[in-house]
């Protein structure tokens, strides 16, 4: 029974089984009772493994276009999925800002939403004072810049 | 059926139509745990077979464990481990060799039962305590795991189960995980779609996780004390 693919149980038939079940009952635990950026920085690692945080990792000049847009959906998922009302909060500033680094560093429009929508959720992160400035100063530049299709 | 640890223990003790069914269950979830204190205790694995056995049989059975088995006394897993260091000073001190029977007769499959729980490696290597933790929290892991499917597929997320199955149960088993460039476009996400569903399966089944532990303790206050002994536990 515990050898089927899908059993759990097979946990303990392997011979770091402790390692493998004390790793699970953590971050159980931890997802369980975990703070808004948590579940933020849990996602932004399953797309870019070695990003410190999703502020880090929107703000790196190495990640990629098609990096951005990952965490674009995710963030935009996260936007209703989020557990807490801070969690969808932060999702939501995140996702504005995958949108404007998208814009700023490789000039390219990544969401389909209107120049008006943009604007305002642009216009919200910048001037969040909870949000890191270097994601703010991303959110300003890319108010100045003009509407792509 | 989503019953916990402590719905199923009270059945088993009380006298209802379906107490024989959970006594069963009881005896599945347990045995693991029982088998590998007693076998990291020294014993070889027949012998450790035959003792668990005996001690579902006399202990668990026909001295009415279950019934003592107050939630409002304290932890099972600790009444449990307590038992079973106590039956096997007992069967050292009497070294009797006879076939154990529940008083009410055969609960069945417990052959069946010993060679489900074969042998982790390296459970010799683990203190007797150790052992038998590391068994008890893999059943509380199956059994969160068995109600996060039954719930999944019951509410038509086949996509989520999988998803978890593939990125989660599939390298605990196996060590080897799909990435999200195979996984994605069976469902038709992407893969940071892909990854934020997991997100909602993976809270969903450490809540239900909690929920089973949670089961176990004498007030719900003491989860984050029982998580925390039993990840130190398993750390050593």
């Amino acid at each position: 029974m515990e050898q089927q693919s899908n059993n759990p149980g097979g946990h303990a038939q392997r011979p770091d089984a402790a390692s493998k079940l004390s790793d699970t009952l953590r971050w159980a635990f931890e997802l369980d009772q975990s703070p808004a950026l948590a579940g933020a920085t849990w996602l932004t690692r399953e797309i870019i493994p070695d990003a410190k945080d999703p502020y880090a990792a929107i703000l790196a000049p190495t990640t990629s276009l098609d990096a951005l847009r990952e965490l674009k959906n995710a963030y935009k998922m996260l936007r209703t999925t989020g557990v807490t009302a801070a969690e969808r909060s932060l999702a939501a500033r995140l996702y504005a800002a995958t949108i404007a680094a998208a814009l700023v560093r490789h000039g390219t429009a990544i969401s389909t939403q209107t120049p008006v929508a943009l604007q305002r959720a642009f216009t919200e992160l910048a001037e969040d004072g909870g949000m890191p400035e270097d994601l703010r100063a991303v959110a300003s530049r890319a108010l100045t810049l003009p509407p792509k299709a | 059926m989503t019953q916990t640890n402590w719905d199923l223990i009270r059945d088993a003790a009380a006298d209802t139509p379906t107490s024989r069914a959970s006594l069963e269950e009881v005896a599945r979830r347990s045995w693991p745990a029982i088998y590998a204190f007693i076998r990291a205790s020294g014993r070889s694995p027949d012998e450790a077979s035959e003792l668990t056995q005996g001690f579902i049989c006399d202990v668990f059975l026909s001295r009415d464990l279950l019934g003592k088995a107050d939630q409002s006394r304290g932890r099972f897993r600790t009444l449990v481990m307590g038992a079973v260091r106590n039956y096997l000073a007992d069967m050292h001190r009497r070294r009797t060799a006879t076939t154990r029977r529940p008083k009410h007769g055969s609960i069945g499959r417990l052959d069946d039962l010993a060679e489900r729980s074969s042998e982790p490696a390296g459970m010799q290597a683990l203190t007797p305590e150790a052992a038998f933790n590391s068994r008890y929290i893999a059943s509380i892991i199956r059994a969160a795991t068995e109600r996060l499917q039954r719930v999944l597929l019951e509410e038509g997320d086949e996509a989520g189960w999988e998803i978890f199955r593939l990125r989660v149960l599939q390298p605990s088993l196996d060590g080897v995980s799909a990435s999200y460039d195979e996984i994605a476009p069976r469902f038709n996400l992407g893969k940071g779609a892909c990854a934020a569903r997991l997100l909602v399966v993976k809270r969903r089944f450490a809540s239900i996780l909690m929920e089973e532990l949670r089961a176990t303790v004498e007030d719900p206050e003491d989860l984050q004390h029982e998580v925390a002994e039993l990840l130190a536990l398993l750390s050593r």
